[in-house]
């Protein structure tokens, strides 16, 4: 009897726990709601610039009080929630297509924001420093160059000692940016890579090649088995040491990749829409497997029952990302845009519209 | 006995023996591999405790510190929420299934459950970003917990059924013929009378959603500020581990590792309330 007692109090408490944590769940959205909106700037998309975004936002929210949150789905998922107006704004690694701008809801426009680039790393007995041109590259990717003691190879590299070793290539198995600017670069050097291959986020890569997941996964193989070579992000290759090709760019130049020579790829002529591949650029000391990443929001922010304010707060903040934020890219090993970037996005900002009227004065 | 049959006798014995060897064997390396995980959870996870990762949320990339208290507070709203859903609804369910069995609603019913259970969590978090999410226009803790909501009901409800067929049907008719109605015998009696096995179905339910990531994805979200409201978007234990480990850099690992080692232990505890349960609120009659 005493037994069921206590089964029944126990019974009722997890009743009264539940009734009570419902009301304070109801209980927690403040009176004052609508204005802590206005001030919490939600978005998503590539995962390149993520570090870089949350430390931006968590500087800016210092001295603004503007709450960012930025979630980092990759970058397709930033188009897709921009898409469906989930998200105030949605980056992405790649600017957008003219089919993806066709099944917008409405008028989208897209902004640079910082450059990153792909270095092609290799795990070599003795850490040769090499040299690549774009022909050894597409050779080694297409597996068309098997061997490291390749003729190809030594007659670019007559110093370093290369082992007669066979060529193990690791690529990303997940949808990436990485990826993307890395068969963009190739499709531009390589007729065969363009036809046989192609550009995009994920790839049909040759037989005979491994896969990782993210830049860890394929620096991960890199480094445990000698003889790989594979390409990953700048900023995680400078921040793991990892040993790194200097490539000959269209100029002809032997470029090292650093955040400067990548800053330096930008420095061509930029379209007023910013919708640019700078892979495989002619200026004369740029690294040519560089590209920017963009954040794309709506021209007319006055929609899904938007605030003026959060409007302003949100363009304030694009505007500040482009400025006094670049100083925030050098440390996390990210380029900042050079200035003809910056002025092109000032103009797509100013051009931003709240109910007809641009929200920046 | 004669020489044929000893020899006999002896083969069985020696199969007996390998047999037995290999049973063993394949348990102690089951076994290994859990300890060996558990082991290595542990050791990687344990520095990275510190009352930092407790008290304070994220911090960008370059500045020392910085915590997961924002996804500790956002797992237990959306955990919390989503038991209180699932509960009501799964027990519901548990006992009509445990009161019509062999009736044809009753089979339709518990297969339905089945294929539930058998749905990936990433379609159901899909679902639930399409049914809800995507109209509203709006990420939140509360889609979130419906998605795990939904995954949570197949465990309630068979723990509760098979909980429920163990109580003698004599109970319930005493209990009837007493007078009392449908409804004071199922909440007096029945209820009652199974809530240990209830009660430990609800925890392997909160067990299972307790480390999902794919239904939040796009329900719940993330969130680096801390919030309480179950209308914003909320970042979970799970999820930060996965946007950490996936991470270049080492502080960011590091705190994975310390919210892998609390989402572990938390499910550990789980795991011993639930046998402690068993053994000493176990239906007998």
């Amino acid at each position: 009897m005493k037994n069921s007692i206590v089964q029944s109090l126990a019974l009722a408490g997890i009743l009264a726990i539940g009734l009570s944590s419902c009301g304070s769940g109801g209980d927690k959205t403040t009176p004052n709601a609508a204005n802590d909106a206005d001030k919490q700037i939600l978005g998503a998309g590539a995962t390149f610039p993520y570090p870089l975004y949350s430390k931006m936002f968590s500087e800016y929210g210092k001295t603004s009080g503007i709450q960012t949150n930025y979630q980092s789905i990759g970058s397709g998922g930033g188009v897709k929630q921009i898409m469906n107006k989930t998200v105030d704004f949605g980056a992405s690694d790649a600017f957008l297509s003219d089919a993806d701008i066709k099944s917008m809801p409405a008028e989208v426009v897209e902004f640079p924001t910082c450059l990153g680039a792909d270095v092609i790393s290799y795990n070599l007995p003795g850490n040769p420093q090499l040299k690549m041109t774009p022909e050894i590259i597409a050779g080694i990717f297409l597996r068309n160059i098997t061997k490291w003691n390749d003729k190809k190879i030594a007659a670019e590299n007559p110093d370093a000692k290369l082992p007669d070793m066979d060529i193990t290539v690791a690529h990303r198995t997940d949808g990436s940016g990485t990826t993307f600017i890395f068969t963009d670069y190739l499709s531009k050097i390589s007729d065969d890579w363009k036809t046989k291959i192609g550009a995009g986020k994920s790839v049909n890569w040759p037989e005979g090649e491994l896969g990782g997941k993210g830049n860890e996964g394929v620096a991960g193989m890199i480094k445990q088995t000698p003889g790989t070579v594979g390409y990953i992000e700048l900023a995680y290759a400078l921040q793991n040491s990892m040993s790194i090709a200097s490539v000959k760019n269209a100029a002809g130049n032997y470029i090292t990749p650093t955040i400067q020579s990548t800053s330096l790829c930008a420095n061509g002529d930029i379209p007023a829409d910013t919708r640019i591949s700078i892979t495989n650029s002619n200026v004369d000391q740029g690294y040519p497997i560089s590209s920017f990443t963009w954040i794309i929001l709506y021209k007319e922010q006055n929609y899904n029952n938007r605030s003026k304010d959060k409007a302003t707060n949100l363009v304030k903040e694009l505007w500040w990302m482009i400025h006094e934020g670049q100083a925030q890219t050098a440390p996390l090993n990210y380029a900042p845009i050079p200035p003809k970037a910056v002025a092109a996005a000032e103009t797509i900002l100013k051009s931003v519209t709240y109910g007809g009227q641009p929200v920046l004065q | 006995m004669t020489p044929y049959e000893i020899r006999g006798l002896q083969g069985r014995r020696i199969k007996d023996k390998i047999f037995t060897s290999v049973v063993w064997g394949l348990t102690f390396s089951c076994l290994a591999v859990v300890f060996i995980i558990l082991f290595y959870i542990f050791k990687m996870g344990i520095p990275s405790l510190n009352w930092a990762l407790f008290s304070q949320g994220p911090k960008p990339v370059g500045e020392s510190g910085g915590g997961i208290l924002n996804a500790i507070v956002g797992s237990l709203i959306v955990v919390v929420i989503a038991a209180i859903i699932a509960i009501p609804v799964g027990v519901s369910v548990g006992i009509f299934l445990a009161e019509n069995r062999g009736r044809k609603l009753a089979d339709r019913v518990a297969l339905a459950i089945d294929v539930l259970q058998g749905i990936p969590s990433i379609v159901i978090g899909i679902v639930i970003y399409v049914w809800i999410v995507k109209p509203t226009g709006k990420f939140s803790a509360y889609s979130g917990s419906i998605a795990l909501a939904i995954m949570m009901l197949p465990p309630i409800i068979k723990n509760t059924e098979e909980t429920l067929i163990l109580i003698p049907t004599t109970l319930k008719e005493a209990s009837l013929a007493l007078g009392a109605s449908y409804f004071r015998t199922t909440m007096k009696i029945l209820l009652p009378a199974g809530i240990g096995g209830i009660f430990s179905g609800c925890i392997i339910g909160i067990a299972r959603i307790a480390g999902e990531v794919a239904p939040l994805l796009f329900t719940a979200f993330g969130n680096p500020q801390l919030t309480g409201s179950i209308f914003k978007p909320v970042d979970t234990i799970p999820k930060v581990i996965f946007t950490y480990a996936s991470s270049p850099y080492d502080d960011w690992h590091r705190i994975a590792w310390g919210g892998s080692v609390i989402l572990v232990s938390f499910i550990i505890v789980l795991n011993t309330i639930i046998k402690i349960f068993e053994s000493r609120w176990k239906v007998q009659f």
